[in-house]
């Protein structure tokens, strides 16, 4: 006050209590973290001609090879029928649910573990009952998004307004109160979800393919694997077809059809051995020490587990690092799909760039850049910046074409800087919050193609049957992805409401 | 014809209600008597609402109930917005029936009650697609549907034009024994109504049959009235 009664004291750096001058703050230090961090990971480029690999990948795709691809139509519709018939048993466990979701700490709780563990996890873990099989797959998909669909029905069927329900007369059955003046007023919403979540599936069918089952992924990963570029971009390009054309076919109209059709297509149906099932159960897959009460045993048990630390220390790493890139990433991207910059050529380009990286499922952006690359944490860190950034770039560009700035004449960084970002930043920083999880969940199924997070070991088990070990890895994993849901629920920015909601849960 | 000699449906001395802990109306004295049409008049937030809901909950099935905003359902259709005022009376099998395909009886007595309204040719289309008038008519309709002796209404009439008005008001005095409806409009209030109940913050200050009242007694309710602007309210 004494230097001047008039000019205040100039603030310092990002200083103030302003919302964005928090957030500033909060992010820098998130990068601030990845940075210190970067060191720990293991970011080595490993193959010798990374650009010539990049080259035949390239040429692969420019000119594929159809007829070399074997059957399509059959992994497509396999793909298809596993997709929907997921869904649907996701949804008839999930449904219930969803009900008693706000009741039951049980339910919650319940939900929050199966969701907490990948899809493909969840087949691996079947596959060792049930083999390469329908059952399997289904069961890989109904199992988690029962979790997810009881969590985010009974979110939508929380926000419906209480008028209606608070008019009716007094004495009304809960059903009856239900089918009347609850279910139709959440009804378009959550018939929105259930379509998203059926994408979600479609994308996850593919990936079953890794684990062996014959959907479309199956062919792809062996055609990447085995450098058969042209049939792998084949193939690709069948997958964005099969996406892109998903407005057509997937029509409400259409999917009774659908069902049938794919309910035919499904197959083959294991024979299951009731006492073998038991037996995997109740005995292969907890340690003997444990089911003989033996604690000493059990702690040296423990300790036999090679990298615990080391895995769980990967997991952890990538997740942040993979979150801060996918922050990055959103941040350069999202302008270049927004109404408010470029031409209409830029625009469409950049459109087609976030579509065709927001579609493409990260385990194959991994597998893409890990032949690429080589072996390290780098790959997968690459795949889930790049997967997720686009995905919350796409939501913000939607978001902000929806605004329109105070200041018409403004130039493009200031319409940036001051008209657009202030208002779409709260919101993408807590979109990546609630990305966090997805992403931490996808990290670890990264390590099926060998980069050494948990998924890695929790593969590596499976495959020498030490289903004890696997078993636990997996419950690891479930308390990690649980535990991070929870920090991130903490962080995230309060003051905004969410843009637009992903793939979320 | 004088209420003393009679029981009173509802009656209230100095109590104070309101919503949890907190008090909207303090050291409330009134007794709604058989027979009665009530205006309830007052400025917004006065408590007019909050009087309306403990009315309701005193006199339970005594009562049919038209809330303000309606309370519809607007993807469901006319009819079964109509057909939830008697729910409670069904079987949940009925009433899921229903959904499919309308119940026999309840579509005859629900077309009947529309057709009296102006609502017969909607009785299929959903309430997301009618006008605002239309949507008050059916909230009405619901109402009516209930076949209760008494007939509790927040703003009933306020998004209709005054003619209509004077219909509704007209058909739900002839549907029932005695009514409590809120209301914006002070000569209705005087024209149709036997007894004006008036709230102003949190207190009832007018309590008295509608020949001893004019329009200056109910303009001393408004806060915005004693200002007397020279152009009105704008």
């Amino acid at each position: 006050m004494s230097a001047s009664p008039v000019v205040r004291r100039r603030p310092g750096w990002l200083a103030g209590q302003g919302s964005s001058a928090r957030l500033a703050r909060h992010s820098l230090t998130l990068v601030a973290l990845a940075v210190i961090l970067v060191p720990f990971a293991d970011l080595a480029i490993l193959t010798r001609d990374p650009w010539g690999e990049l080259g035949r990948m390239a040429r692969g795709l420019a000119w594929p090879d159809w007829g070399a691809v074997s059957s399509p139509l059959e992994a497509l519709g396999l793909t298809v029928a596993v997709a929907l018939w997921g869904t649907l048993g996701g949804l008839t466990l999930g449904f219930p649910l969803a009900l008693l979701f706000a009741r039951s700490r049980l339910v919650r709780a319940g939900c929050a573990f199966v969701r907490a563990i990948h899809e493909l996890f969840w087949a691996l873990l079947f596959l060792q009952v049930f083999g390469l099989s329908a059952a399997t797959a289904l069961m890989a998909l109904a199992i988690p998004y029962a979790g997810i669909f009881a969590k985010v029905y009974a979110e939508i069927l929380e926000q419906i307004p209480a008028a209606p329900r608070d008019a009716l007369p007094h004495g009304a059955g809960r059903l009856s109160r239900f089918v009347y003046a609850e279910l139709p007023l959440a009804w378009a919403r959550l018939a929105a979800y259930t379509r998203y979540r059926f994408e979600c599936g479609l994308r996850a069918s593919v990936l079953l393919g890794f684990v062996g089952l014959p959907t479309l992924g199956f062919q792809l990963e062996t055609a990447f694997r085995e450098g058969r570029y042209h049939e792998a971009g084949a193939l690709l390009w069948l997958f964005y077809l099969l996406i892109a054309t998903l407005p057509w076919w997937g029509q409400r109209r259409l999917m009774p059809l659908l069902a049938v059709g794919g309910a035919l297509l499904l197959g083959p149906w294991p024979a299951v051995n009731g006492g073998l099932l038991w037996r995997f159960v109740s005995e292969d897959i907890w340690p003997r020490a444990l089911l003989a009460g033996d604690w000493q045993g059990l702690a040296e048990w423990l300790a036999r587990i090679p990298e615990l630390g080391p895995a769980i220390g990967n997991t952890l790493l990538l997740g942040l690092l993979g979150s801060v890139g996918a922050l990055l990433v959103a941040l350069l991207l999202w302008p270049l799909a927004c109404r408010h910059f470029g031409n209409p050529v830029t625009r469409l380009a950049g459109r087609g760039v976030l579509i065709f990286l927001r579609s493409t499922p990260e385990l194959m952006l991994a597998f893409f850049f890990l032949l690429l690359l080589g072996p390290s944490l780098l790959p997968a860190w690459l795949a889930l910046a790049l997967h997720n950034g686009a995905l919350i770039a796409f939501l913000v560009a939607r978001h902000a074409d929806a605004i329109t700035p105070g200041m018409p004449g403004i130039n493009a960084s200031g319409r940036l800087a001051y008209e657009l970002l202030p208002r779409l930043y709260p919101g993408m920083l807590a979109l990546l919050y609630y990305r966090a999880e997805v992403i931490l969940r996808e990290t670890a199924i990264l390590g099926m193609l060998g980069v050494a997070t948990l998924g890695y070991y929790i593969d590596e088990n499976f495959e020498y049957l030490l289903f004890d070990v696997a078993f636990f890895l997996l419950l690891v994993t479930a308390a990690l992805n649980i535990a991070v849901d929870a920090l991130s629920r903490r962080l995230r920015p309060r003051e905004t409401a969410i843009v637009d909601d992903p793939c979320q849960g | 014809m004088k209420g003393e000699s009679r029981r009173p449906l509802v009656a209230l001395t100095a109590e104070n209600i309101g919503h949890g802990d907190q008090v909207v109306l303090s050291g409330l004295t009134l007794a709604l008597y058989p027979g009665e049409n009530i205006a309830l008049l007052g400025p917004s937030g006065a408590g007019k609402s909050t009087l309306l809901a403990t009315l309701r909950q005193r006199l339970g099935a005594q009562a049919a109930w038209c809330p303000q905003q309606h309370g519809l359902v607007p993807q469901l259709a006319v009819y079964h917005n109509v057909y939830m005022g008697r729910l409670a009376e069904h079987s949940a099998l009925a009433n899921l029936w229903n959904l499919v395909r309308p119940l026999p009886a309840p579509w005859r007595q629900v077309s009947e009650l529309c057709a009296s309204l102006g609502l017969a040719d909607l009785l299929r289309r959903p309430v997301s697609q009618l006008s605002g008038g239309q949507r008050q008519r059916v909230a009405i309709a619901r109402a009516l549907y209930q076949q209760r002796p008494l007939f509790l209404g927040d703003e009933p009439v306020a998004s209709v034009d005054p003619y209509q008005a004077l219909r509704l008001l007209a058909l739900i005095a002839a549907r029932h024994s005695g009514a409590v409806v809120a209301l914006h409009q002070r000569e209705l209030a005087l024209s149709h109504f036997d007894r004006v109940w008036g709230l102003r913050d949190g207190r009832l200050v007018i309590d008295a049959p509608v020949h001893d009242l004019d329009l200056t007694d109910l303009d001393a309710l408004y806060p915005d009235a004693d200002a007397a602007a020279p152009r009105g309210p704008w």
